[in-house]
C-alpha cells in the first residue's frame, strides 16, 4: 500500500499550506493539489480545513491569487485555488471566478503580425487562452488548468471557456500531444511533454471534446518510449483516471518509483498528483 | 533692433543645445531621462576603467583533461577567491532534444565541481537550474547524464523553479520592473558560476553566460518558458539580472567544446569549437564567445546595450585575453534565424 497520503499529511506547514518540498515555503499550487488529493480522506478533515483557511487568506482584493503569500500579484495559480475551493460556493469563489473569466492572454489582431506569427510558429495568435501572468501570452498549462477550474465551478458555456478549448486545439502538435504551447519552432516541430498533454486531455475531456487531436494525444501518452520519471507517470495516472482509462500500468510504475517516505522525488506536488489520481486510496 | 554676430552665434548655440536636449528628452521618455543619463555616464566612465580578463583554453574533446583547462582559466582570468564559499553552479539544462547540443555537457560541470572542491577550497557546492520548457527537470537530468553525475559526486540538485522565493529590488530600471522574485539558494549563495553552452539563439543571436541567467528566475512565478520576462525585453531583462544579482562573486565558464549553430536555443547543429572560455565579467566573456563564433559583439544588441550602459566590456582593447589565441579557435557559426 502506498504511503503517499501519509507523506502528504506529514508535510503540512504550520501556516496550513504545503511547499513543493517538505519544509519549504507554502505555495498555492501544492496546497491546492494536496487539498484535492486528501479531500476524500476523513482523517485529513482538520488538515484540509486548515489548508482551506490558509488558501482563502491569500486571496487578493481583485479576486485572484498570487503563487505564495509573498506574491502580491494575481496570476495562474488562481486556477488551482479555484479548483480546490470550487465546492465552497461563497463570495470568495465568486470573486475568484470573475478574476479567471476576466483574465485574458495576449490576443494578436494586427493582420501583418498575425501573418508573421502564422508563418514562423504556425499558430493562430487571434485565438487566446490564459497566461501565467497578467499581460503575458497564453500557454497550454494555465489554459488547460483554468478550464478544469471552470468545469469544477460549473462554468461550461462561457465564451472564454469555449475560446480556451479552441486555443488548445490550435496549439496541438500535429503528430500528437501538447507542449508548453509552441508546436513549431523555426526549423522543425517541437516535441510534446507529458504534463501538458495530460492536462490538455483532461480539460478537453471535461468539456466533452473528442476529435483527431485528442486521439493522437491519447496515443502519445500511452507510449512507453519516454524517460521513466515519477513526474511523467503521475500525470499519466491522473489523465487516465480523469478520462476513464485504466490506471494500473501507471500505478505499477509508480510503485517502483515511490521513496521509502511515501514521496515521489521528495516532491509534495508530484506526490499530491499521484494521490489525486487515486494512489493509496 | 540689431543683433551682433556674436549674440547671434550664442543664440544659435543655445537654441541648438535646447533642441538637442528636447530630442534626447523625447527619445528617452520611455525609460526616463535621469536613468538614461545615468546609464550613459556609467558607460562613458567604463571607457576609462580597468579592462577585464578573459581566458580561453583549447579543449579538443570531452574526454580531454577538462579540469586542467579550468585550472588554467581560473588562474589566467583571476577567478575569485572561493575559500569557504557556498557556491551555486548553474549549467544550461534548457531541455534535452536528441542529437541537438543544446545543454552544457556534464563532463564540464563535473570537472568544475572537482576543481571547486579539491582546489578552490569551497565550503559547499550545489548544481542548480530552473528549466524552461518543462515543469519538471528529472527527465532532463536523466537524459543529459546529470543525474548520474550528481549522484556520483554527491552533489545536491536545486530546482530553482520551486525554491523559496525572495523578492529582490531591481536597481537598473532597464526592464521597467521595481523588483523580482528570485530563488533563495541563489540569493544566499556566496558565489554563482554560470556554465552555459556556446550557442546561437533566435532572439538574442548568441546564448552564453548572460542568457544562462534566465534559468535562475523561478518558473513557479514567471511560468514556463518564463515568457513574462521576455515581454519586458530580453536585453533589458538580462541587463537587469546582471546588475541586480545579489550574489557577490560571479564567474562564467562557457562550454564551447562542442557548440551549437543555427536554430538555437534548442534545434541547433553541432560545431566542434574545442574551447572553454572563462572570466568574471560576463559581458567580456560573452563578447569573446561571440568572436569565437565569428560574430562582431557590437552588432549583437544585448551586448552593445550592456556595454553602452557600462555593465562590462566588449571592446577588444578593454579585454585582456590569455590562454589559447582566439584566432586559432575562431569558427564561422551559422547564425540563428531571427524570429
Amino acid at each position: 500500500m502506498s504511503r503517499a497520503p501519509v507523506f502528504l499529511r506529514e508535510s503540512q506547514n504550520a501556516d496550513g499550506g504545503w511547499g513543493y518540498k517538505r519544509g519549504g515555503m507554502s505555495f498555492v499550487e501544492p496546497t491546492a493539489a494536496v487539498m484535492l488529493a486528501l479531500f476524500r480522506s476523513k482523517e485529513s478533515d482538520a488538515q484540509v480545513q486548515h489548508a482551506r483557511r490558509f488558501l482563502t487568506s491569500l486571496q487578493h482584493a481583485d479576486g485572484g491569487w498570487g503563487v505564495a503569500a509573498v506574491d502580491e500579484e494575481s496570476g495562474w495559480m488562481t486556477a488551482w485555488a479555484m479548483w480546490a475551493l470550487a465546492t465552497a460556493e461563497n463570495e470568495a469563489t465568486a470573486r475568484g471566478q470573475s478574476w479567471l473569466l476576466e483574465s485574458v492572454g495576449i490576443r494578436v489582431t494586427d493582420p501583418k503580425q498575425v501573418q508573421g506569427i502564422q508563418k514562423v510558429l504556425k499558430i493562430d495568435p487571434r485565438v487566446t487562452g490564459w497566461a501565467w501572468q497578467p499581460g503575458d501570452a497564453a500557454w497550454v498549462f494555465p489554459t488547460a488548468l483554468t478550464l478544469l477550474a471552470l468545469d469544477a465551478l460549473g462554468v461550461r458555456d462561457h465564451p472564454r471557456a469555449q475560446e480556451g478549448i479552441q486555443y488548445l486545439l490550435d496549439r496541438a502538435i500535429p503528430s500528437g500531444g501538447w507542449n508548453i504551447g509552441n508546436p513549431f519552432m523555426v526549423s522543425g516541430t517541437l516535441p510534446p511533454t507529458v504534463e501538458c498533454t495530460a492536462l490538455a486531455l483532461m480539460a478537453l475531456h471535461a468539456f466533452r471534446v473528442e476529435n483527431a487531436s485528442t486521439g493522437r494525444a491519447r496515443d502519445y501518452i500511452a507510449r512507453e518510449d519516454f524517460t521513466q520519471t515519477a513526474f511523467e507517470w503521475v500525470w499519466r495516472a491522473l489523465c487516465w483516471q480523469k478520462t476513464g482509462a485504466p490506471t494500473k500500468r501507471a500505478f505499477d510504475a509508480l510503485a517502483r518509483l515511490e521513496s521509502a517516505d511515501g514521496s515521489f522525488d521528495g516532491n509534495v506536488f508530484t506526490t499530491a498528483l499521484a494521490v489525486m489520481a487515486g494512489l493509496g486510496q | 533692433m540689431r543683433i551682433s554676430r556674436r549674440a547671434l552665434l550664442r543664440l544659435t548655440l543655445a537654441g541648438g543645445i535646447v533642441a538637442g536636449g528636447a530630442v534626447i528628452f523625447k527619445q528617452t521618455e520611455d525609460v526616463g531621462f535621469d536613468k538614461w543619463l545615468r546609464w550613459m555616464a556609467r558607460g562613458q566612465a567604463a571607457r576609462f576603467a580597468m579592462g577585464s580578463r578573459v581566458a580561453l583554453a583549447g579543449v579538443p574533446s570531452y574526454e580531454a583533461d577538462i579540469r586542467a583547462a579550468i585550472r588554467a582559466i581560473w588562474r589566467d582570468a583571476q577567478g575569485p577567491d572561493l575559500r569557504g564559499a557556498r557556491v551555486v553552479v548553474k549549467p544550461n539544462l534548457v531541455d534535452f532534444v536528441a542529437g541537438r547540443p543544446c545543454y552544457t555537457m556534464p563532463q564540464v560541470t563535473g570537472a568544475l565541481i572537482d576543481f571547486l572542491r579539491d582546489e578552490a577550497g569551497v565550503r559547499s557546492v550545489v548544481a542548480a537550474e530552473g528549466v524552461t520548457f518543462r515543469r519538471d527537470p528529472h527527465a532532463i537530468l536523466i537524459d543529459t547524464g546529470y543525474r548520474d553525475l550528481l549522484q556520483q559526486k554527491d552533489v545536491e540538485f536545486v530546482d530553482l523553479n520551486y525554491d523559496d522565493l525572495v523578492k529582490i529590488p531591481l536597481r537598473g530600471g532597464y526592464a521597467k520592473m521595481d523588483s523580482l522574485f528570485m530563488a533563495r539558494t541563489v540569493v544566499e549563495a556566496d558565489a554563482l558560476i554560470s556554465v552555459p553552452k556556446l550557442k546561437t539563439h533566435h532572439w538574442t543571436r548568441i546564448s552564453a553566460s548572460l542568457k544562462n541567467l534566465f534559468g535562475i528566475v523561478p518558473g513557479a512565478k514567471y511560468g514556463f518558458p518564463k515568457n513574462t520576462l521576455h515581454f519586458h525585453g530580453i536585453d533589458a531583462f538580462v541587463a537587469e539580472l546582471w546588475d541586480s544579482l545579489p550574489t557577490p562573486n560571479r564567474f562564467a565558464l562557457v562550454d564551447g567544446i562542442v557548440g551549437s549553430q543555427g536554430d538555437g536555443p534548442l534545434l541547433g547543429t553541432p560545431v566542434a569549437s574545442g574551447v572553454l572560455i572563462g572570466g568574471s565579467d560576463f559581458l567580456a566573456v560573452d563578447a569573446t564567445a561571440a568572436r569565437v563564433m565569428g560574430f562582431e559583439p557590437a552588432n549583437i544588441e544585448i551586448l552593445a546595450f550592456m556595454a553602452w550602459a557600462g555593465l562590462g566590456q566588449i571592446d577588444t582593447h578593454k579585454i585582456q585575453l590569455s590562454g589559447t589565441p582566439l584566432d586559432a579557435l575562431r569558427r564561422d557559426y551559422e547564425p540563428a534565424p531571427q524570429v
